[in-house]
């Protein structure tokens, strides 16, 4: 019996001093299965491990699945994509998958090259990608260091009158450095700028030193740097007349997903009032006095949102006019395009002596759109501008273009189509048209770097008035726009 | 060739005949390849070895506000009448611009052509009247011109050129990531801020090697002392993935992509954590790393380079570089400072 104790003994204690370095070896985490070793890329996989440990694994270390159903139908010798892996079995659920090194010669660094890390490891967001706001209201703790009249902003810094020079800084000179120095005063700093209304981040630069506004409470993440000041310039103004009995009044809206307790009112002696900050385009909206929601009594617009309410409507910006002449027969005629996610009812345009239009605001931009006239497709006869071809052609229209590629020669070209990185490089992309004798094409674009060609009869060519352009992959260059804030 | 650097040339050129009939040990740890091959360059010269032409004129010290764009250090700076964006690129030996905007710029002797690295693609050599950064003026600067429309393209901002190291001769570099700046003394012939008193503190002190124009420093990994080139203008801190077992077993591999499609067909490019990293003596919270082969670079500088200390380096705290004592100070920053 003895015996059999001691030999019950040993067993636990075995299994004591086994078990912890099983559960070990099994624990794998997928972040920690990697390593370099003797010029071979090793791998460490645990086949054990949950589909989402493998997903991770195989996303972190981007391996494709040839190479993983090799590893778990147990085979020794994997090859794929021209690349050679080799497994080696450690226990019955631990499997080292390696391969060579491979770097190219092209791959890594030369001397003076610049090294640069993916987006995601940069963290980086090009200028385009950045939502722009939709509406906002400031929030300076001293009203006297921003105004903003007739598009005319006025920014001051109090104080500061011993630094030799400041600088204003942000997105509406693409955060130069130098380019725009304030003006001393005696109690500060002022400078004025014309801006469109919109928002704005921006800092002071006191002799080389970045600083945020101090009497500015609303800060914004651009890149890096979160504590940017933000700006908005505004450009409404809500008014409720009257209710000056009810304790507090919101305005609420498409423009702020219908947030019931973001707008507050400010109480006036006539009502209330808000000012702020609204995109360009149509905006639908009510007031909410006291918990019950009304429209706008001073608002004579008010549109069905398809849910049998009905919401005052106000439009931001200047309207363009949808106008199609003749077909004076016609019983009806919609425009529809991708600012209406090409709605068949909704913009029903009038009938004028000479046709059909319709008044609409949008907000700048390139827009695709067509006309149903009496449930039949066309594109706009009055607008050269179009983009696709065949069924899929649309009419081009651009609100406030704020650039027109212009070519002067090939004026007896067939087609003549401009094609970048604004559009994908799409071949049958923006279709230019003859005016004034020349090839135009008007496009409303996001401040940045655009690359572009000309293709005249499907042929790709620079843009002969323009000296700026870079190198490509296929040595034919690339003509180069900046848009600029 | 711009008027005036012709007449700038003549002096420096006798100078140089001068400089023949010295001892050559008074170059000793000055004079490099590099140098030598800048030397049959005239316009170089001006810029190189004619301080009173390339320094500011009473101008001590400058603070320039940093920008930063992905893991890009931004300068603004006003080159002849061009105003915009310069990468602050100590990697980089000289000032380079880009040929988007400066391709009227190239001197006829492009056909003498080839860079610094002996790459002939497409690098053309000028030079500049004047650089003006926050005030302090550069003038008759040499300068090489090439693409560089793929930084601008991957991180959307447009980009006049490199500032280089051989603007900064003479100068004390301070990188300070916490407020954004960078910070420009020059310094007396000890080494010393021109005007200023007292000697700065640092948390670490560790000497530079000035070597064919870039900066070399020795690091530590795994035990193994390695030689790691200081760039700033690299978006990521670079170690060679052919480094000794005992390095690598230092350093943990956090993601992978498969590359493919590059010419030679397949490239591994890896990113990881350097958990393991002193210098002077002093070990750092662990650091993102690139893992490539650093072959073309130690080829091109005829020397074993095991890496690269970009971003990731600058970011651990307050960075003074000594372009005299060719010495640098690191004063950590409080959540680096363990």
């Amino acid at each position: 019996m003895i015996g059999m104790k001691c030999f019950r003994y040993i067993g636990y204690v075995f299994m004591l001093l086994v078990l912890p370095a099983i559960t070990v070896v099994g624990q794998i985490n997928p972040k920690d299965a990697c390593r370099i070793e003797d010029g071979r890329l090793v791998f460490r996989l645990d086949l054990l491990w949950s589909s989402s440990q493998k997903r991770e694994f195989v996303q972190l270390f981007d391996l494709d699945s040839t190479v993983m159903a090799g590893v778990y139908a147990g085979k020794t010798e994997i090859v794929s994509k021209g690349i050679v892996w080799k497994t080696k079995k450690l226990t019955i659920r631990i499997v080292e998958l390696s391969k060579s090194l491979s770097s190219t010669p092209e791959n890594s660094p030369l001397p003076g090259d610049v090294v640069m890390v993916d987006d995601e490891q940069a963290g980086y967001m090009i200028e385009a990608q950045r939502e722009s706001s939709p509406y906002g209201v400031n929030k300076f703790t001293r009203y006297s260091v921003f105004q903003y009249i007739d598009g005319c902003a006025r920014f001051y810094l109090p104080g500061h009158t011993d630094v030799n020079q400041v600088y204003i800084s942000g997105t509406f000179n693409r955060w130069s450095t130098i380019q725009m120095p304030m003006q001393r005063s005696d109690s500060g700093w002022t400078i004025r700028l014309k801006l469109k209304p919109g928002k704005y981040l921006y800092k002071y630069i006191l002799d080389g030193n970045w600083t945020s506004d101090p009497f500015n409470r609303l800060w914004g993440r651009d890149g890096y740097i979160e504590d940017n000041s933000v700006v908005y310039c505004y450009n409404y103004f809500f008014t409720l007349k009257g209710k000056t009995d009810a304790k507090a009044v919101y305005v609420t809206g498409s423009f702020n997903q219908w947030n019931r307790k973001e707008l507050k009112m400010f109480k006036t002696r006539y009502g209330w009032a808000l000012p702020l900050y609204l995109r360009e385009g149509t905006h639908a909206y009510k007031f909410i006095v006291d918990g019950e929601y009304i429209p706008d009594p001073g608002n004579k617009v008010v549109r069905q949102d398809g849910s049998g309410n009905y919401n005052s409507i106000i439009g931001i910006g200047e309207p363009i006019f949808f106008t199609l002449k003749g077909y004076k027969n016609a019983s009806k005629v919609i425009v529809s395009g991708n600012f209406n996610a090409w709605n068949q009812l909704e913009l029903s345009m009038n009938r004028t002596p000479e046709g059909w239009r319709l008044p609409y605001v949008l907000a700048p931009g390139n827009y695709e759109y067509k006309f149903i006239v009496d449930g039949k497709w066309m594109t706009d006869p009055g607008n050269p501008f179009k983009t696709g071809h065949g069924e899929i052609e649309n009419s081009i229209l651009v609100v406030q273009p704020n650039y027109t590629f212009k070519l002067d020669q090939s004026t007896d070209a067939k087609s003549v189509i401009v094609s970048g990185s604004f559009n994908g490089w799409n071949k049958s992309g923006y279709k230019m048209a003859i005016v004034n004798h020349q090839w135009t094409f008007p496009v409303r674009l996001k401040p940045g770097k655009y690359t572009y060609k000309f293709v005249v009869d499907n042929k790709w060519i620079l843009d002969p008035g323009n000296d700026l352009w870079e190198e490509n992959e296929y040595g034919t260059g690339n003509s180069v726009l900046w848009i600029e804030p | 060739m711009l008027p005036g650097a012709k007449s700038a040339i003549t002096l420096p050129l006798l100078f140089l005949i001068a400089l023949l009939y010295l001892p050559t040990d008074l170059f000793a740890g000055k004079l490099h390849a590099a140098d030598k091959f800048i030397l049959v360059k005239p316009i170089v010269i001006t810029a190189y070895y004619h301080p009173a032409s390339s320094s500011p004129d009473g101008i001590e010290s400058i603070t320039i506000p940093l920008k930063r764009v992905g893991h890009l250090f931004l300068i603004e700076a006003r080159i002849d009448d061009v105003v915009g964006n310069f990468v602050f690129d100590t990697g980089s030996s000289k000032l380079v611009l880009n040929k988007t905007y400066f391709r009227k710029y190239i001197a006829v002797d492009e056909e003498n052509g080839g860079g610094m690295t002996g790459a002939t693609d497409g690098v053309g050599r000028t030079s500049v009247r004047s650089l003006e950064v926050s005030g302090m003026k550069f003038s008759n600067l040499s300068a090489d011109v090439t693409s560089l429309g793929h930084i601008e393209n991957r991180r959307g901002v447009k980009i006049l050129g490199l500032m280089g190291l051989s603007l900064l001769k003479q100068m004390e570099i301070v990188i300070d990531l916490n407020h954004n700046e960078i910070h420009l003394f020059r310094l007396d012939k000890k080494g010393n801020r021109m005007g200023a008193k007292g000697n700065r503190h640092f948390d670490l002190v560790q000497e530079v090697e000035e070597f064919q124009n870039i900066l070399l420093v020795k690091a530590v990994i795994g035990g193994k002392s390695l030689d790691f080139c200081l760039d700033s203008g690299a978006e990521s801190n670079v170690l060679s993935s052919y480094s000794s077992k005992s390095v690598m077993r230092t350093v943990t591999i956090i993601k992978r992509s498969d590359l493919v499609g590059v010419a030679s067909g397949q490239a591994d490019v890896l990113y990881g954590m350097m958990n393991d990293f002193s210098l002077g003596g002093r070990r750092f919270p662990t650091m993102k790393t690139i893992i490539t082969s650093m072959d073309r670079m130690s080829k091109s500088y005829g020397r074993v380079i095991d890496g690269m200390l970009g971003y990731d380096f600058f970011c651990q705290g307050e960075i003074c570089i000594n372009l005299v004592r060719n010495e640098m100070g690191i004063t950590f920053s409080k959540s680096t400072d363990k």
